[in-house]
């Protein structure tokens, strides 16, 4: 039984997971750029379900319908102001990049939000219900993880039918390639960094009821999204959906069956085991190593 | 060079009397021994992160194991302090070279993660092991070292100097050895360096061996001073990030720009946390005590000092690659 819910609640976690990591692989995919500020995006997500809920009362789940365009502008104007700057630059000012906006975001919510975690508690935060065999399972994180499967269905059309989706996936392809085609490349990079924080503010929201929210609460889920891009295939936007499903249920097998505090070690070993002995994911192309 | 060696000495002498002229000011002190810290710790990364091109996001590992293995050997064997710091200098090397052994074989972002992730391992592990105290931290009580008085802070001023000076020669003369110019060969282009004979994989792991073992000995010194160590102060990817944010402001890859950022950003985050501005604007006249600006500026800014470290990281990255030394160097060409 203990395997079964193992599986089950590594499977929910590992949704949002997926979530979180998509948006930082198709960033990485067309920018070719790691975002290290990604979970002080997450962070602010978190946030702006708190307080849309408590000053407005609105549900966490429908806030997302006005999280996602305010965090697609948010980024959006990132890259057209900073980020752009970096793009093409050695690696290692990129990083800096994201590194400084990300101490930037998680400082300046500390200074407005203070240190206090927040804790977020809506009618339905701790009920759950129980699958044959005692397998309970909480629903905020059910309705999470279905949620998730929603917006991944709905990325996964945007990328593959509509022209723009085409042109970020030509683009994250080779960049030159596409610009040659016609395609313009640096409002692609604008685009897809804008829907990479709207992801990210999403997988924020919607884990708000079931962590604590903190000013440093996404550090924990950017290297994470990290280990997942990496095991996806950095850059593989269906990869990441996968790869965020096996860390999950990772984990929760690893809390399981060794210990709670030593599942984040077996997280980074499986991580630097993929780095080595294959760099390019699960779904990666060749490339970069 | 024969310049920069006057450099290296003139500024050991200066700072050597420092002391004289403070007297017993234990406050200013304690800021001095954190700039001279930083300074190292910069210094040292800029060995493997400055001249050899390689950005490891994980220097915090070494500081941390050399502040853990020190203090664990002080507290519970009889060993001599210097015997200490070295077993430190020893448990960080090897750690260095597993490190290596794995992160070198990546480039550009997939090597700045792995960087990462194993200094992180090292911190999960030193966080949950029992020896290391855990979550808990670890006090380090009753120690002694010749007639030494180690509760005055004199002892760690004229410590960590000599390692920074240490630090700035090797660098130095690493700078304009046969090896030093292996580095910035690899930095520059490493596919051409490598089809010139180079040994990547060798020389790599050489700069950080002896970056890693001088960030050791920061650890180990830190560790006699604050007393008290934990796995959030001395192996935080916090800490990795400081170390790297003060080399690239005060400029990468140059002898003295570690230093110049070190001096920058501790004298910052004191000025902030004192609230310097606030007290400057009320001694000026602009506002008085009880205005709500001076009451703002208290409350806020003793935490804002990461805040305005990215802001600086951010403006240094888009309009100042080169650091804020780049800035006089670029001047004086033109």
């Amino acid at each position: 039984m203990l395997f079964f819910q193992s599986l089950i609640s590594g499977i929910l976690t590992g949704g949002i997971y997926a979530l979180a990591a998509m948006g930082m692989s198709l960033v990485f995919g067309v920018m070719n750029i790691s975002n290290f500020a990604h979970g002080d995006l997450m962070m602010l997500g978190m946030y702006m379900a708190y307080y849309l809920f408590t000053l407005l009362n609105i549900d966490p789940f429908l806030s997302l319908v006005l999280i996602m365009p305010a965090a697609f502008v948010f980024g959006y104007a990132i890259e057209k102001t900073m980020i752009n700057r970096v793009i093409g630059h050695p690696s290692e000012n990129q990083i800096l990049l994201t590194v400084g906006l990300g101490l930037i975001m998680g400082n300046t919510a500390l200074l407005a939000f203070t240190s206090d975690p927040k804790i977020l508690t809506t009618s339905y935060s701790s009920s759950s219900f129980n699958l044959p065999g005692d397998i309970s399972v909480s629903i905020p994180m059910l309705l999470s993880f279905l949620v998730t499967c929603l917006l991944t269905a709905v990325l996964y059309l945007f990328l593959s039918t509509t022209r723009t989706g085409m042109a970020l996936r030509a683009t994250s392809q080779n960049r030159e390639a596409a610009q040659l085609m016609g395609i313009d490349v640096s409002r692609m990079s604008a685009i897809a960094f804008g829907i990479g924080t709207l992801l990210a503010a999403s997988a924020g929201a919607l884990i708000a009821q079931t962590y604590y929210i903190d000013p440093f609460a996404g550090h924990t889920f950017l290297l994470k999204s990290f280990t997942i891009c990496v095991l996806g295939g950095l850059g593989s936007v269906i990869g990441a959906g996968v790869g965020g499903i096996v860390i999950g249920v990772v984990e929760a097998m690893s809390a399981a069956y060794l210990s709670s505090e030593w599942k984040d070690v077996v997280v980074f070993v499986l991580f630097l085991a993929i780095l080595l002995l294959r760099p390019r994911g699960l779904f990666g192309r060749k490339g970069e190593q | 060079m024969t310049k920069q060696w006057a450099g290296i000495a003139a500024f050991a002498a200066l700072a050597a009397s420092v002391p004289f002229f403070l007297g017993d000011n234990p406050y200013i002190a304690d800021i001095l021994i954190t700039m001279l810290m930083m300074a190292s710790l910069a210094s040292a990364w800029n060995i493997v992160g400055g001249y050899a091109g390689q950005f490891s996001f994980g220097h915090a590992a070494y500081f941390g194991t050399g502040a853990y293995t020190t203090s664990i050997l002080l507290t519970t064997s009889g060993i001599a302090l210097p015997l200490c710091i070295g077993a430190g200098i020893l448990a960080a090397s090897l750690i260095a070279l597993l490190t290596g052994a794995i992160v070198f074989r990546l480039r550009g972002h997939y090597f700045a993660l792995a960087s990462i992730a194993v200094a992180e391992i090292v911190r999960l592990t030193a966080h949950n092991l029992e020896i290391t105290g855990g979550a808990q931290g670890l006090l380090i009580t009753d120690i002694t070292f010749g007639n030494l008085d180690l509760n005055s802070k004199e002892p760690f001023y004229f410590a960590m100097l000599f390692l920074l000076v240490t630090t700035l020669a090797i660098s130095l003369l690493v700078r304009h050895s046969r090896a030093g110019y292996f580095l910035l060969a690899i930095r520059e282009d490493q596919d051409a360096a490598a089809s010139l004979g180079i040994n990547l994989y060798l020389w790599k792991n050489m700069a950080l061996i002896v970056s890693a073992a001088l960030a050791t000995v920061a650890g180990s010194i830190y560790a006699i001073y604050i007393r008290f160590i934990d796995t959030s102060a001395v192996l935080s990817l916090r800490l990795s990030i400081e170390i790297i944010l003060t080399t690239i402001i005060g400029g990468v890859g140059t002898l003295w720009g570690p230093v110049l950022g070190a001096a920058l950003l501790v004298s910052l985050a004191e000025a902030l946390r004192t609230n310097l501005a606030g007290e400057l604007l009320v001694n000026s006249g602009i506002i008085t005590e009880a205005s709500p600006i001076e009451s703002f500026l208290k409350n806020n800014l003793a935490h804002a000092h990461v805040l305005v470290y990215g802001i600086i990281t951010v403006l240094c990255i888009l309009n100042l690659p080169k650091g804020i030394l780049g800035l006089f160097r670029r001047k004086q060409r033109t």
